[in-house]
């Protein structure tokens, strides 16, 4: 299998010996200057971006891919240190509201090279079958223009490419995975021995973290910073999983280039390349073809920024969706005290799972469901769980130095995706000038059942593991849609392979794009839904038709 | 200095004796021990707070991380790195619609606090006890109102306790006090598992002393 692997992505060859990144691929790099009209500029090196981004250059696409962060060097640029990784998150201005606003920063997204997976936990499961026509089935959420079948295919390469540690999966489409599972710390063994006893079926995985050989990507040395970006590079990111590749077959990676506004050609209605902030210069770079892949948040804002006079109200905003259906899936976090010591830090956060409770119940009063894993939150985190209680100065203080005694379990609820769910430009502007994004949540009746139920379980399963006292906090996580696909402009922003239907050589691919969200972590199927539209977009009528297009820049072998 | 020493306010003695987390740093990496040392030995003077809005900061961060005694050696300086943070703009990247951004968030609301004393004991924030510092704090935090000074109560809460926790767990003799290992790379952890310690652990002194039960000694 990983000759397989190798020979449509030979990332994992690409780092060094020891594992590092290799910077004489960067130093190396082909560069494109801004009036070369190349094939693609991808805005957003992120799950989205750089999946798609290498599978094109492989084919010898001339393609740059944009962003606003920095190209990181795990190595330098990384700590070992909670609040000393603040760098890694989008830390400009945005705001949040409604009746349930939606915090973001360190628990939300990240800028720079690699994306918000430099800073995810790793968790990568499928989507079930059944996310794909919830509305159909369930009567609530959206059908997909795609079907599970559509993506199933990129969900095996995007677990071999990662690649994903995990027992075989029984639940959704049942599956295995490529690496046996990793073993697990004091909160992974406290959810399996709960579980257990609770009679709930756990798995331990799935994780796209190494275990075992697979090229040159070290071994986890389980110190749980997985959250604070993997310094080892034993967790998977499109840093070193997928742009090692993409660098070798002759792509760009331009970093620190913000881009602010996507041209339209008024006459032709196709899109001509991408303005972008560098160096504090204005610049422009030429393309045949664009695709955005910005994140829930940056995505809706940069379309939105983009009006012109064929479209005042936003780029692909004809029937007002851009923006909407923005979904987020509540995270409520429940901890569970145990006189023996726990010292949940010492592991990756993402060990052991449940997706028992993730499809429709009919005896249950609310439609959809959740699934359950281990958190693992380090001292900062976990102190924001305990203040959320109220506590605070000396008690607070107290009941912090308990810490080794809790585990830690949190549920992802397919919250609904819901219209006046968005963004939207504010007043406030950045320091390039440009609107802000204002982000508007509110839950329904059905978000706050599950909630509930979710918690309920979470309580179940710490209690019957041992545990004295439990604690929930509510939270929320991953920022899905915005953009979403369907099979028609009255529904949707782009269609099922990711062409938007406002401008036909315009591509959204990245998580704006999903219609629902299921109760599953995103990224996997990020990457799967991005690959996909890759295939499409190789094999349909934007490829290059230079003669040289496939042998444009010759491997380094 | 020694973590041993590090004892929970109220408290006694300490619940890991012994343990300090700086004993292990060279074992860390250049990057990170580089960042966590400079908060125990480098941070840069205040540039953000004006000396009152600095005074009245002080006193806040102490209360709502419960470092009640001035003379404590091992006080950590929460004013100083939240004054860092905010002289940087290194904001958490969002704000809330109802509030302006954190940093003229933080200024309005110490002219808030300050204001409510002067209103109810006719001095600044900084010059009123520790009881009565205390209960204003209080009065913020269980408030019902839509607004206090132009803010909703539970967001300007909510900033404080960010920061301020932020701020106090980052900092290795705040570890020491909980056990935290604190940065593992790139040694990382052999012994995972319930009651298991690598051999620089200390055991918990007082493994029952549950703070949801209460304490039971
Ligand atoms: C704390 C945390 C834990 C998570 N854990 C998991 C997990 O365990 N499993 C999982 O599947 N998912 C997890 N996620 C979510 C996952 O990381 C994201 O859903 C996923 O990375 C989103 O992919 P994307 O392509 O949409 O955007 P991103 O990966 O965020 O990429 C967007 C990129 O675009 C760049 N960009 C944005 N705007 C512009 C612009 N205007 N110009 C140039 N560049 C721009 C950004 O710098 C960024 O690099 C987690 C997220 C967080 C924050
Ligand atoms: S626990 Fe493993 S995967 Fe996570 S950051 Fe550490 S080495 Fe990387």
């Amino acid at each position: 299998m990983t000759i397989a692997v190798r020979e449509r992505n030979e990332s994992a060859w690409l780092l060094t010996p020891r594992g590092g990144v290799d910077h004489r691929l960067r130093d190396d790099m082909r560069r494109f200057d801004d009036d070369d009209e190349v094939d693609l500029v991808v805005v957003g090196a992120g799950a989205g971006g750089s999946a798609l981004t290498q599978r094109l250059a492989r084919k010898g696409w001339r393609v740059v891919a944009l962003d606003a962060g920095p190209f990181w060097d795990p190595e330098q640029d990384w700590v070992s240190d909670e609040a000393g990784s603040h760098q890694l998150y989008w830390t400009e201005p945005r705001q949040i509201g409604g009746s349930d606003p939606v915090p973001l920063g360190s628990n939300n997204s990240g800028r720079g090279v690699g994306g918000s997976m430099v800073h995810y936990a790793g968790y990568t499961p499928r989507f079930h079958p059944s996310d794909f026509s919830t509305f159909s089935t369930d009567g609530v959420g959206a059908d997909w223009p795609i079907a599970y079948e559509d993506l199933k295919p990129y969900y095996e390469q995007m677990e071999a490419e990662l690649p994903v540690a995990g027992q075989t999966w029984p639940w959704g489409d049942p599956h295995g995975y490529p690496y046996t599972p990793h073993p697990v710390g004091g909160n992974g063994e406290l959810f399996l021995r709960g579980a257990e006893r609770a009679g709930i079926e756990a798995r331990v995985g799935p994780v796209a973290i190494t275990n075992g050989r697979f090229g040159n990507r070290p071994h986890c040395i389980y110190r749980g910073f997985c959250l604070q970006g993997c310094k080892v590079n034993a967790k998977a990111s499109p840093l070193i999983t997928h742009l090692p590749d993409a660098l070798a077959h002759g792509a760009e990676i331009r970093a620190d280039s913000m881009v602010t506004r996507v041209e339209v050609d008024e006459r032709t209605g196709r899109a001509t390349g991408v303005h972008y902030v560098r160096d504090g210069r204005q610049r422009f770079q030429r393309a045949r073809a664009v695709a955005i892949a910005g994140y829930s948040i940056e995505t809706p804002r940069l379309l939105l920024n983009s009006a012109s006079d064929r479209f005042p109200n936003g780029l692909c905003n004809d029937f007002d969706l851009v923006g909407r259906y923005l979904m987020v899936q509540g995270a409520p976090q429940t901890g569970g005290r145990f006189d023996a010591e726990v010292r949940m830090y010492k592991a990756p956060p993402p060990e052991v799972s449940t997706e028992e409770f993730y499809e429709t119940d009919p005896s249950k009063p609310y439609k959809r469901g959740f699934s359950i894993q281990t958190v693992s939150p380090l001292p900062i985190t976990w102190a924001e769980h305990i203040m959320a209680q109220g506590h605070w100065g000396a008690d607070f203080r107290n009941y912090m130095s308990d810490y080794v005694h809790w585990a830690c379990l949190g549920a992802l609820c397919e919250f609904l995706p819901q219209p006046g769910n968005r963004v939207t430009l504010a007043d406030e502007k950045d320091r390039n000038g440009m609107p802000v994004a204002h982000f508007s949540y509110s839950q329904c009746e059905n978000d706050r059942q599950l909630v509930k139920a979710a918690t309920a379980v979470m309580e179940r399963i710490l209690k019957a593991a041992g545990a004295d006292e439990v604690v929930t906090i509510d939270r929320y996580a991953h920022l899905v849609g915005g953009a979403r696909m369907a099979n028609r402009p009255e529904d949707g922003v782009v269609d099922g392979e990711c062409r938007s239907f406002a401008v036909p050589n315009l591509f959204i691919t990245d998580g704006s794009v999903l219609p629902t969200q299921g109760s599953a972590n995103p990224a996997l199927t990020i990457m799967a839904v991005a690959t996909r539209a890759a295939d499409r977009l190789i094999a349909g009528p934007d490829a290059p038709r230079r003669e040289d297009a496939a042998a444009s820049v010759p491997a380094r072998a | 200095m020694n973590g041993g020493e590090r004892v929970p306010p109220g408290d006694v003695a300490p619940r890991f004796p012994g343990f300090d987390v700086l004993d292990q740093a060279d074992h860390w990496d250049d990057a990170t021990r580089s960042v966590v040392l400079s908060r125990v030995h480098a941070l840069p003077p205040i540039r953000f707070f004006t000396p009152e809005e600095e005074a009245a900061a002080t006193c806040l961060l102490d209360r709502l991380m419960g470092q009640d005694d001035d003379l404590d050696p091992h006080r950590i300086q929460l004013v100083r790195m939240v004054d860092g943070r905010l002289a940087e703009r290194e904001t958490d990247g969002w704000h809330y619609d109802s509030m302006p951004q954190d940093d003229q968030a933080w200024r309005d609301s110490l002219a808030g606090l300050d204001a409510d004393a002067r209103d109810r004991y006719g001095r600044s924030f900084a010059e009123c006890g520790l009881e009565q510092q205390r209960e204003l704090l209080s009065a913020i935090h269980g408030s019902d109102q839509e607004r206090w000074h132009g803010m909703p109560p539970k967001q300007v809460w909510s900033l404080w306790t960010r920061y301020a926790a932020t701020a106090f767990y980052s900092h290795p003799e705040a570890w020491n006090e909980i056990g935290f290992s604190g940065p593992a790379y790139p040694r990382g952890y052999k012994n995972r598992g319930v009651d298991k310690r690598e051999p620089y652990e200390v055991p918990d002194a007082r493994p029952s002393d549950d703070p949801v039960r209460g304490r039971r000694g």
